[in-house]
């Protein structure tokens, strides 16, 4: 099995490259990118335009050729598609993406700092809407059709169908201004200022961290909620109508055995499922949260990025998350073998 | 890389011939253990008390699907006689479940005992009610939409319907277990055979992990598991059927019951496996001579061939009871009847193809008759079957029929 494993990581190198060459492929030919980006820019007045200097050339829109010859010559655009592909594969290797057309920073260096938030903000709201969903779904199995099952479905789906941001920015008025409600979270950002953040010890970092973060977290997992904890609740009262729970308790187990070795072992197996999705998501962020928040993560800058045709950016946020998912697919498919030992792969 | 890879590869390959040595080893040695083992079961079986060898001893000659008349003719079964210590007594038990179409009265009035020491059959068609009763007596009728609404179950003289959740636990799988009929759903897929068996001896018995991992090995290889002891690490579905199903009566057999009930254990298992299981079923009796055993089925064969006392049921109620060899010389109820004449029987010279059926079908639960559950079917059925419901009359010691036309003292047990 583990050849399995091996192969799919090996299977995992063709396909992120012919993945990445579609990425490339359709930004390449998507109108926009830094050739006109120079030429608004110059018709805007001022910017790169002016520095080619030479003849005003009436069919470029007031950019002369030369520098529109060296803007392109800078981003490799006068090289044929496929050596451009093969350059740009090339330092995408070693973690290059170039340099951001809009901030003239390295796209990595741009990224690496809004990882960190993203990625603390994804796993924190994962790890809490697991910790939640799944014994408040055992609880509902357990009481199905009781009063608690039906109050707190309500309460689920009323979740469920308000929209993130909308529950965020909700949140932020009664929770976070003193003019509506209380102000027991701070308004915005993912941690205090660095001069007051500096001066915390370990636990006041986190603890600090973690007071900015549950408004924005509980705006991320709303959704997430319903689809875990009916998910949970559904599989499990499955599996508790099976013949071997049935076995299980003509055996003369206790009832907090049989539920929790016996049918919530199978029961985790679809919670499983989306796992690997979720990897992806968490990294790419919402650009609704994130701005409702005012939190500069991934899904801010990928917006932004797109907006202003920051071809860079975004080809490396898209060959990141593809990476990812790829990699979350193989994590997915190792916990179905943990969780169920008659998947075996070949 | 290079060297340091090759190397490790012949490594590698000396490992593996290694393990296949060991491997075929082990499978020589356990093909070995199984026929000691099914030697075993002959003997054990050989030494049944009273009718149960007489009556294996010709299934051993004739395979179960073979006519039981020709069985029975050839028998001359010794007259009945149960130990009068009655381990189980089931009385007016009643057990309904709540649907949507309205009340589906499962169980109605059913009375009987088990007896210490025999194997009783209990047949019938689907729906009559045999598995909801074995499910009361184990108190695992899902609750809603079913419940217990009257009668008493004594177990040992205690009152089953009155014990608390825990105490009841603590009968299930050590004093009263149980085997169903599914062997493929009935293991919990995601844990090792070994790991279902050792809970039930570490919670019985209080043994510790090494100790119950012993006495697992030991249930599989009373089972008749080859390799035992590699076993115990293998998932269910890495077993077969009928392996599965050993595991399962190893499970059962795990805290030596005194009550071992049995819903349609072979019904899912291939023809020639059947007889197997059955055997390994009644081992129960081997460790212990006062357990019993309850086997359920729709199996007139399976009946004669291993039970003392049979139940016949039908519409949830008892229709007819009595000791096997009487059933089958002199049977009284029409249902009875129905069913043995279904059973193929040869003709001197030739083999008679066409099987008589009981005509019609069971009602729907909800559509029973008024009187005479039977009334719908019956081929000689009276007046007074539409309207009244016959009682349970006894016609011997342990002959008792719920039909109007057999006479006889009426009682209600
Ligand atoms: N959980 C349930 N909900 C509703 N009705 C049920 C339930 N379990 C059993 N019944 C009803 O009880 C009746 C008796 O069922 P039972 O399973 O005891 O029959 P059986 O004799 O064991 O039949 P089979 O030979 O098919 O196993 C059936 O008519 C069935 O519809
Ligand atoms: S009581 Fe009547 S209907 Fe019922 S079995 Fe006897 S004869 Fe048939
Ligand atoms: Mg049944």
């Amino acid at each position: 099995m583990w050849s399995y494993f091996a192969r799919r990581f090996l299977l995992a190198i063709p396909t992120l490259l012919f993945s990445t060459l579609i990425v490339f492929l359709v930004v390449q030919k998507a109108p926009g990118g830094p050739v006109e980006a120079a030429i608004m820019a110059s018709q805007m007045g001022g910017g790169q335009g002016e520095a080619g200097g030479g003849a005003v050339d009436m069919a470029n829109n007031g950019v002369s050729q030369a520098s529109i010859d060296a803007i392109k010559k800078y981003y490799d655009l006068d090289k044929p598609i496929h050596v451009r592909f093969y350059r740009w594969g090339k330092k995408i290797l070693r973690l290059d993406f170039g340099v951001s057309s809009n901030f003239g920073k390295p796209v990595w260096d741009m990224l690496k700092g809004r990882f960190k938030i993203s990625i603390s903000l994804g796993l924190l709201g994962f790890f809490l809407s697991y910790m939640i969903c799944i014994p408040l779904g055992i609880f509902k199995a357990i009481k199905h059709n009781g009063y608690f099952d039906f109050g707190s479905s309500v309460l689920v789906f009323a979740g469920y169908s308000i929209p993130g941001w909308a529950f965020g920015m909700l949140a932020l008025m009664y929770f976070a201004s003193p003019d509506y409600g209380y102000e027991w979270f701070p308004l915005n950002g993912i941690q205090s200022s660095p001069d007051v953040f500096k001066e915390l010890s370990t636990w006041g970092k986190l603890m600090d961290y973690a007071h900015h973060a549950i408004l924005p977290v509980g705006a991320y997992m709303l959704g997430s909620f319903a689809r875990l904890t009916i998910l949970t609740k559904n599989s499990l009262m499955e599996n508790l109508g099976q013949d071997y729970v049935r076995t299980a308790f003509a055996k003369g187990l206790p009832e907090r055995r049989v539920i929790v070795v016996h049918a919530m072992r199978n029961s985790l197996i679809p919670l499983a499922t989306g796992l690997g999705h979720i990897f992806s998501l968490v990294l790419a962020g919402s650009y609704l949260i994130e701005s409702v928040f005012q939190i500069e993560g991934m899904g801010m800058l990928g917006f932004k990025a797109i907006i202003n045709k920051d071809i860079n950016i975004v080809m490396g946020i898209l060959v990141i998350s593809t990476a990812l998912s790829l990699f979350g697919n193989i994590v997915q498919d190792v916990l179905y073998c943990i969780f169920d030992p008659r998947i075996r792969f070949k | 890389m290079g060297r340091k890879g090759k190397r490790r590869d012949v490594q590698q390959k000396k490992r593996d011939k290694r393990l296949r040595q060991r491997e075929a080893g082990k499978a020589k040695a356990a093909a070995e253990q199984e026929r000691a083992a099914s030697q075993r079961a002959k003997a054990v079986s050989g030494r049944q008390s009273s009718v149960g060898a007489e009556v294996l001893a010709i299934a051993a000659e004739s395979s179960a699907t073979e006519p039981v008349a020709k069985a029975k003719k050839e028998l001359n079964i010794p007259e009945y006689k149960p130990s009068e210590k009655s381990l189980l007594k089931v009385r007016d038990l009643h057990t309904r479940f709540r649907t949507e179409a309205g009340l589906a009265n499962a169980v109605c009035g059913v009375s009987f005992d088990v007896y210490e020491g025999e194997v009783l059959g209990i047949v019938g068609e689907s729906g009559s009610g045999k598995s909801v009763t074995s499910l009361s007596i184990m108190r695992l009728i899902p609750n809603p939409p079913g419940e217990i609404h009257k009668g008493s179950i004594l177990f040992q003289g205690k009152e089953l319907l009155d014990l608390g959740w825990e105490d009841m636990r603590r009968i299930r799988g050590k004093e009263i277990a149980m085997i169903f009929q599914e062997p493929m759903t009935a293991l919990n897929p995601v844990y090792t055979v070994g790991f279902q068996i050792m809970e039930i001896l570490e919670h019985h018995e209080n043994l510790s992990k090494p100790e119950a991992f012993q006495r697992g090995v030991k249930l599989l290889e009373e089972v008749g598991i080859p390799d035992a002891e590699r076993r115990m690490t293998d998932y269910p579905h890495q077993f077969s059927g009928g392996m599965r199903q050993r595991v399962v009566i190893a499970m059962a057999l795990a805290c030596d019951p005194s009550l071992l009930i049995a819903d349609e254990p072979t019904t899912a298992l291939d023809v020639t496996i059947q007889a197997q299981i059955l055997e390994l079923m009644l081992k129960v009796k081997a460790k212990r001579k006062d357990a019993a055993v309850m086997l359920i089925t729709h199996d007139l064969a399976v009946v004669a061939e291993t039970c003392e006392r049979v139940i016949v049921m039908y519409g949830g109620k008892v229709q007819e009871m009595a000791p096997v060899s009487q059933l089958f010389k002199d049977p009284k109820h029409p249902y009875t009847l129905g069913l043995l004449s279904s059973l193929p029987k040869p003709v001197r010279g030739k083999k008679e193809r066409k099987l008589k059926t009981i005509p019609g079908m069971v009602p729907n639960i909800h559509n029973f008759p008024k009187g005479c559950r039977f009334s719908t079917r019956c081929d000689v059925v009276e007046d007074r079957c539409h309207d009244n419901e016959p009682e349970l009359h006894k016609l011997g010691d342990y002959h008792y029929v719920r039909c109007h036309l057999v006479e006889g003292d009426k009682i209600e047990v």
